[in-house]
Formats: structure tokens, C-alpha cells, sequence
């Protein structure tokens, strides 16, 4: 029996934690944070899959995120199963994901990230203008119906629902890391010449990962859709958003499958922390909330490229060689 | 309605209009795109921040108007100096640290700080839509059966005029010759004994005066908000993107094609939707011509 490696006892502390907090408190407050905090961290573990282990940055995941939601909002404003909205964003993301998978095998590094920033902007403007399906840029609003079936869901289901979903996210991150397919997509990060070298099929490889990026990422803002209860086109399509899954995954360590939800834990907290300090003064909050969101991520990839796990293992590794 | 039909066939030709319409934005957006490539061709950088330095001219020449009541005009003469020491600090204080590091870690820096700044602007001076009206902003000229106000002539010409200098000076003076030395190999440049750090430096300072300077001409045109650089550098990638990262040239006639996209885009389809076109024409030279009109193809997959 192997020991388990420190981030994966991290993993089942943060995961245990998550799950125990409704048998702890009740405080609307308090499950709302870990809610979030999960469904932040599937999301940017959505994005890892495609960012960090695949090495195909994008800033355009809003666009998959955008479709989720818009696909779960619809069905439900118009009294149809959000479930099957769901379901129907996967498939639109899905092939969505295989466009962009496409685009990356012939465009590098900027130009990647340019081009999926300008599908995300084209979604937008779709979505914002074409009033008669999606209402325009005054948004959909969701109706609450109770049940589960038309995921109208109280505090501690939703806390119970999304730590599903942030388990499976967790789960295919580990199988990443562990596979053989994990270990071409690493290959195909680190050198892709070389990789293709060494007969991997690195064009398949690239496109598998951005499509089952994108299906995540999908589920998650159909959920979040229904969790919060409002879409609006300006914000589920933006950059910021596209951004803040890229910086979740960047803070608590690319290509790792712990640092998504770690770096989420640290962002949602900071972000529920300063909402309630700052709460009256609403345009100045969220304006200093992203003043710190945007240096935090300069100061990370200037000092810290690797994230807090990175950190952690570089200390343990000094640790050992001490004790040694 | 579009401006140009409710004045009705009597007094504007249409196409005309259409065609004069296109160089006058076409000029603008040369001078907000000839930065961004004049920055990516010689740091390899694409700088993700570009709208926001042109967000902060717009603001300096809303303050200067409303609270010194300074034409946008004389303005400029002074932002040029001040959005050269603006990227020249940014370029110490950020860029230095980056020019080495991988495609990611450039990315992020620079998206990092369009957000921060986007954001210092939201909460210092807040989230409303802010227009100045100087006196040449509702002169109308009437020239052979088309119609165009003053600012946006003038914003032209400027514009135009700092464009070719820019060109000018890269091509004719040492200084420029160096900088073009060190875009065409860094190593082979820094072997001849050239500074790139001081290289680097003053072509970030150059690119962000650039388009701090393009704010500042714009402000009569646009409202100004936060988010004002946003739909600009947006633009500005399309331009660059056609024109081909890095080639100046390029990024001009990249500017009118991109303005003739949008000039007939919302005339034929309305306002609404021309961000549509050119982002479509975005994707389509991205797929099918990575490297520009009139780049060399492959000049992408090496990442640059």
C-alpha cells in the first residue's frame, strides 16, 4: 500500500470539509461560500484540463460556460427540463470544443488565446442581440421551481450536488495524471515535435482535451444558472470570466489536480470576504476585488509560475533533502 | 436609421460617404493597432492591456476638458509625453521581468493588468458613460455630397500624421534601424552589441504613447468608461491579426479593411451587429491565414 501524496490528503480534507459544513451550520451564508468555492473549482478544474494538462490556454471558456448557462436558463424560462438543457449545452459545447480543438492544432500560444477570446466575443454579441430567443442583453431570468427534477434545490442539495460535480471534476483530473492518455497530453505540453516523434497522435490528443474541457465547463454554468438564477450575456461571455477559471487553475497550480479547487478556496474566499466588508458600497467592491484579482495573478506568474502546490511540493522536497 | 439615408439622396452620396466614412476610422484605428504591433514584432509580447492605456487617454482628456477646460487638441501634446513615461514604467516595473518567460506567463501578466486597470478606473472614477463636446465636435463639413464632423477629421489627420512619423522613425533614424535589428534576432542583435532591455523599453514606451495618444483623439467620438478600450482593442486584434502580428505595414492596411468591414456592415445589416463581421473575419484569417493577408505562412505555428 502506497501513502497517499500530501496534495491528495489535501484533496480529501478539502472534500470532507465541503461535505460535513451543513451537518455543522446551517447559515445561508456560510453554505453559499463552500457552494461557490466548489463550483468555481470545477470550473477552473474544467479549464485545467484543457489549460494545464493539455497546455492549450484559452481565454475564451467563457463562450462553453455562456452555453451551458444559456442552454439550462432557456429550457427552464420557457417550463422545460433544465436537465435536458444541460444536457443539450454539453452536446452544443461539445462541438464548439472540437471548433476551438481544431483552431489549436494550427495556432500557437497568442494567437490561440486571441482566437478564443474572439469566439467568446462572437458568442456575446450573438447572444445580446438576437431578442426574439434569448432576450437580449436583459438577460434570462430563471424561474425557481422546486424539485429536483427542475432543479429548484435548497442550500445544503445544492452544496451536495456541486460537490458531485467537483469529485468527477477531481476524478478525471487524477485519471489525467495517471494514464497513459494524461501522459501524451503531458508529452504533447512539454514538446509537441517530440511527442509526435514518439508516435502519439498529438492533433487527436490536443482536440480530446479541449472538448472534454469544454463539456465541464459547459455543466458548470448550467448548474450555475440555475443556481443563481439570472444570465446575462455581458457577464457569462466575458473575458473576466475566462480569466477567473484561468486564475483559479494558475494560483493553486497548472496541470495539477488539486490546485484548481485550492486556488478557488483562496479566490472565493478572498472575493465572499471582501463582499461582506465592502457590502453598501457595491461598484467600489467589486471594482477592489478585481484590482487585487488582477495583481495577484501578475505577482503569480511573475514569482510563483507553478502555484501553491508547486510551492508545497518545492518545500517538501528541500524538507526531505534536509532530513535525508 | 442610419444617418446617412435620413439625410436622404439629395444631399449625401451614399457611397461616398460610405468610402470617406471608411479612411476616417480607418486612420484611428491604424494608430491604436500600429502599437500593438510594433510591441509583439520587436518583444514577441502580445500585449493583452493595450485598450486599457488607451481607456486612461480617453479619461485624460475628459478630466483636462471638464476640470481645466483644455481642448483635446492641446491635450495631446502633452499625453504623448506622459503616456511615453507611462509604458516606460510599466515596461520597469512589469514587462522586464516577463520578456524571457513563456507564452503563458506573458499572457496572464498582461491580462492581469488590463484588469487591474480596468478596475482602478471603475472605482476611482465609477461606472458612468462620460462624453465631452468641445466646440469642434458639432461642426458639420459638407464636401462634395458628403458630410463629416470636424473632430473626427482632425482625429484623422493626427492620427495619420503620427502614424507615417512613427514609420519615419522606424525606418530612416538609428534608433529605428536598431529596433528592427533586434525584432528580425534578438540574439544575433544583442551579438552586435545592441541593448535589447533599452530597446524593448523604449518600444513599449513608443507603443503605449501610441495609443495613449489614440485615446486622446478618440474622446470627442466615444463615450468614456472603463471598459471604453475593450471594444478598441478588440478591433485592434482583428487589424493586427489580418494586417500580421508584428508587420506595421500590415496593420495598416489591416485598419482599412477592418473599417470598410464595419462602415458597410452597419449600413446594410444596422449598428448592431457589425462587431459580428469583423470578428468573423477575425476567426477566417485565423484559420485559413494565420501569418496575416500578407504574412509568410507557418510564421504561427512557431508561436513566435
Amino acid at each position: 500500500m502506497t501513502r497517499l501524496a500530501p496534495d491528495r490528503w489535501a484533496a480529501v480534507a478539502l472534500f470532507a470539509a465541503a461535505a460535513a459544513t451543513p451537518l455543522v451550520t446551517r447559515d445561508t451564508f456560510m453554505l453559499d461560500s463552500v457552494i461557490l468555492i466548489l463550483l468555481w473549482g470545477s470550473l477552473s478544474a474544467g479549464w485545467n484540463v484543457a489549460g494545464g494538462y493539455a497546455g492549450q490556454v484559452s481565454l475564451g471558456h467563457a463562450a462553453f460556460f455562456g452555453i451551458g448557462a444559456y442552454a439550462a436558463a432557456l429550457m427552464s424560462a420557457r417550463h422545460l427540463n433544465p436537465w435536458l438543457g444541460l444536457a443539450i449545452g454539453v452536446g452544443l459545447s461539445i462541438g464548439a470544443g472540437g471548433l476551438i480543438g481544431y483552431l489549436s492544432n494550427r495556432l500557437k500560444g497568442p494567437y490561440f488565446a486571441l482566437s478564443t477570446i474572439a469566439f467568446a466575443e462572437v458568442l456575446k454579441i450573438v447572444a445580446s442581440r438576437w431578442r426574439g430567443f434569448t432576450a437580449g442583453s436583459e438577460g434570462v431570468p430563471v424561474p425557481f421551481r422546486p424539485g429536483f427534477a427542475t432543479l429548484g434545490l435548497g442550500h445544503v442539495a445544492w452544496l451536495y450536488l456541486i460537490l458531485v460535480l467537483a469529485l468527477v471534476c477531481y476524478a478525471l483530473q487524477m485519471y489525467l495524471e495517471r494514464s497513459r492518455v494524461g501522459y501524451q497530453l503531458a508529452g504533447v505540453r512539454e514538446d509537441e515535435d517530440a511527442a509526435e516523434a514518439l508516435g502519439i497522435a498529438t492533433r487527436r490528443r490536443k482536440v480530446q482535451a479541449v472538448v472534454l474541457s469544454a463539456a465541464l465547463t459547459s455543466m458548470g454554468g448550467s448548474l450555475w444558472a440555475q443556481y443563481v438564477g439570472f444570465v446575462d450575456p455581458s457577464h457569462v461571455f466575458s473575458i473576466d470570466l475566462s480569466v477567473r477559471f484561468a486564475l483559479n487553475s494558475i494560483i493553486g497550480g497548472m496541470g495539477t489536480a488539486l490546485g484548481p479547487f485550492l486556488g478557488s478556496l483562496l479566490i472565493t474566499s478572498l472575493e465572499t470576504y471582501l463582499r461582506a466588508t465592502f457590502s453598501g458600497i457595491q461598484a467600489g467592491f467589486t471594482g477592489i476585488y478585481l484590482i487585487i484579482y488582477g495583481v495577484v495573478l501578475i505577482l503569480i506568474v511573475r514569482f510563483a509560475p507553478e502555484g501553491v502546490t508547486g510551492i508545497a511540493a518545492r518545500w517538501r522536497t528541500r524538507r526531505d533533502r534536509a532530513h535525508a | 436609421m442610419d444617418p446617412a439615408r435620413r439625410l436622404g439622396p439629395a444631399q449625401i452620396d451614399v457611397v461616398a460617404q460610405l468610402a470617406v466614412s471608411t479612411v476616417l476610422l480607418g486612420g484611428i484605428y491604424a494608430l491604436i493597432a500600429v502599437g500593438l504591433t510594433l510591441i509583439f514584432g520587436i518583444m514577441r509580447v502580445v500585449n493583452f492591456a493595450h485598450g486599457e492605456f488607451l481607456m486612461l487617454g480617453m479619461y485624460l482628456a475628459f478630466f483636462a476638458f471638464t476640470l481645466e477646460g483644455l481642448d483635446p487638441y492641446v491635450v495631446l501634446l502633452i499625453s504623448i509625453p506622459i503616456f511615453y513615461g507611462v509604458g516606460w514604467l510599466v515596461y520597469v516595473l512589469i514587462m522586464r521581468g516577463v520578456i524571457h518567460a513563456s507564452h503563458n506567463v506573458q499572457i496572464f501578466t498582461t491580462v492581469g493588468l488590463s484588469t487591474a486597470l480596468q478596475n482602478v478606473a471603475l472605482v476611482l472614477w465609477t461606472g458612468d458613460f462620460r462624453v465631452i463636446r468641445p466646440w469642434h465636435s458639432s461642426v458639420v463639413l459638407r464636401v462634395a455630397g458628403t458630410a463629416f464632423n470636424l473632430s473626427q477629421v482632425v482625429a484623422w489627420a493626427v492620427a495619420v500624421a503620427l502614424t507615417i512619423a512613427l514609420f519615419a522613425f522606424m525606418k530612416w533614424t538609428h534608433t529605428g534601424r536598431v529596433m528592427r535589428a533586434t525584432a528580425q534576432d534578438r540574439d544575433a542583435a544583442t551579438l552586435m552589441g545592441i541593448d535589447t532591455d533599452r530597446v524593448y523599453r523604449l518600444t513599449f514606451a513608443i507603443g503605449i504613447a501610441c495609443v495613449g495618444a489614440a485615446g486622446v483623439l478618440v474622446s470627442p467620438l466615444y463615450a468614456v468608461y472603463p471598459q471604453a478600450g475593450l471594444q478598441f482593442v478588440t478591433l485592434a486584434y482583428v487589424v493586427v491579426v489580418l494586417g500580421g502580428l508584428g508587420d506595421m505595414a500590415g496593420a495598416m492596411a489591416g485598419s482599412l479593411i477592418v473599417a470598410a468591414v464595419e462602415v458597410a456592415g452597419s449600413y446594410v445589416f444596422g449598428a448592431a451587429w457589425k462587431e459580428v463581421f469583423y470578428f468573423l473575419l477575425f476567426i477566417g484569417v485565423l484559420v485559413f491565414r494565420p501569418a496575416g493577408l500578407f504574412g509568410q505562412r507557418g510564421a504561427e505555428t512557431l508561436g513566435a
